[in-house]
């Protein structure tokens, strides 16, 4: 387990000590060595001294390099001062969970998952603007600030209603004894009214460590704090592939030939279907349940369609960018 | 490469050809009919960003009959209105929109027909 502290301004050796209470001597930047300032947006490891030897774990280490890339920090450091840090390992989970779905299912069926997952995003952003609204409303000692808790109450609300399963689910594995601020309001509350500028993430595993950055790169911070993500699984694909070291070139290729007949084969589904309805219903006294489950069957059969035509792409598009390879000699 | 694996490249040619056909249509014909007023409200459902200029396509290459039909029943909303878009539209536009829509929908009806063969087995052989 590797505890990495956050923070989002220059601190002293001074002044860091007495806002968190930790000796700066006990951590450790990402080449192993003791900071003599806390540097703001720099992950560092925080690992209990042991008398035999003097070296970081290297999964902690492991894990502060793939968190160290300022874009990633930067917007890490953000959001866990926002919803508490508890809270980034939820939504980065379930980031993972609604893009491995959505990763498996392309094509028709991806509306339905891209409305699901960018549903998601807009209820944990509209969640993160009231805290932060909330958070505001205290500092300022507006006199609106019963108003904006009763907006974040409702935002919360929302959160819940709508991403029950996705957020249980999570939750239940963290198993934090405070609670996270997704699973308890307030938590959530409490977090904005401790401002604090330092923070602590318990990355568990590397897999843990890998899924938090993907989660802060795939998140924008912008100026009033408001979460954007954005989801390119083709893209990310490509990029994956191309950081690997393989053939990126050859999986553009791929992605692109199985997009292309995918987005081809559900079109041409629907649009068929849309005539073969419309003369069943000018033809036959077929009424508005007939048409609903016809237009149920339009839909599904557009979307087997369009998974099949991806599937089957993915497995043959490779062999014809090798067969133009050959033939072109390159 | 299989014979499969051929016939499904080949197809993928004209799916490929028909997706340029595609954008040119749309940037061609559409494009002056969403701006024309007496047109721009008449091209049909849009599923998806786009959509207007299958609807399009589709009412200058289906005949004129079952567009008719299916422009007076309870979908109409659905289709794009065919009369108007005959009236708007030169000789040009109308071969293009059919060259179009005819080439896009039978090869991507041939993409689905092979990988549904496929799939059951037809190629394993």
């Amino acid at each position: 387990m590797s505890e990495i502290i956050l923070t989002n301004q220059l601190l002293s050796r001074q002044s860091f000590k007495e806002q968190c209470g930790i000796e700066l001597s006990q951590l450790r930047d990402i080449h192993g060595r003791t900071p003599e300032f806390a540097i703001g947006n720099t992950p560092y490891l925080l690992e209990p001294a042991s008398p035999v030897n003097n070296r970081p774990s290297t999964e902690g280490l492991s894990a502060l390099n793939q968190l160290a890339p300022m874009y990633i920090s930067r917007d890490l450091t953000n959001l866990s001062l926002s919803y508490g840090s508890d809270n980034v390992l939820a939504l980065a989970q379930i980031r993972k969970n609604l893009y491995d779905f959505g990763t498996a299912s392309v094509g028709a069926s991806a509306g339905f998952h891209g409305n699901r997952i960018s549903g998601f995003i807009k209820a944990v952003q509209e969640y993160q603007n009231a805290l932060m609204q909330f958070r505001e409303a205290i500092e300022t000692k507006s006199p609106h600030k019963l108003a904006a808790e009763q907006k974040v109450n409702h935002a919360y609300k929302e959160l819940q209603n709508k991403f029950h399963y996705e957020m249980e689910s999570v939750t239940a594995q963290i198993k934090s004894r405070r609670g996270t601020a997704l699973s308890n309001l307030e938590r959530g509350k409490n977090i904005v009214r401790s401002s604090r500028n330092i923070t602590k993430l318990d990355v568990t595993s590397q897999a843990q460590a890998s899924e938090v950055a993907q989660f802060a790169k795939y998140t924008k911070f912008l100026g009033n704090g408001l979460a954007v993500i954005d989801f390119t699984s083709r893209l990310g694909n490509i990029q994956n592939t191309h950081k690997a070291g393989g053939s990126w070139h050859k999986q553009l290729f791929i992605e692109s030939t199985s997009f292309i007949a995918s987005a081809a084969a559900g079109t041409m589904m629907i649009n068929a279907g849309s005539y073969g309805l419309g003369l069943l219903i000018a033809a036959t006294p077929i009424g508005w349940v007939g048409l609903i489950i016809g237009g149920t069957l339009v839909v599904g059969a557009a979307a087997g369609a369009s998974l099949g035509a991806n599937y089957t792409l993915q497995q043959n598009s490779g062999n014809w960018y090798d067969a133009i390879m050959n033939a072109l000699g390159i | 490469m299989s014979i499969f694996s051929k016939l499904l490249a080949f197809d993928f040619l004209f799916i490929l050809l028909s997706c340029i056909l595609y954008v040119l249509f749309g940037q061609i014909t559409v494009r002056k009919l969403r701006k024309n007023p007496k047109t721009k409200n008449v091209l049909g459902m849009e599923y998806a960003s786009g959509w207007d200029i299958i609807n399009v396509a589709s009412a200058l290459a289906m005949p004129r009959r079952l567009s008719r039909k299916l422009e007076k029943g309870p979908l109409a909303y659905l289709y794009a209105n065919s009369d108007l878009l005959f009236e708007n539209t030169s000789k040009f536009d109308r071969i293009l929109g059919a060259v179009f829509y005819w080439l896009f929908m039978s090869s991507s009806f041939v993409c689905v027909l092979l990988v549904l063969l496929n799939y059951l087995g037809v190629f394993d052989g």
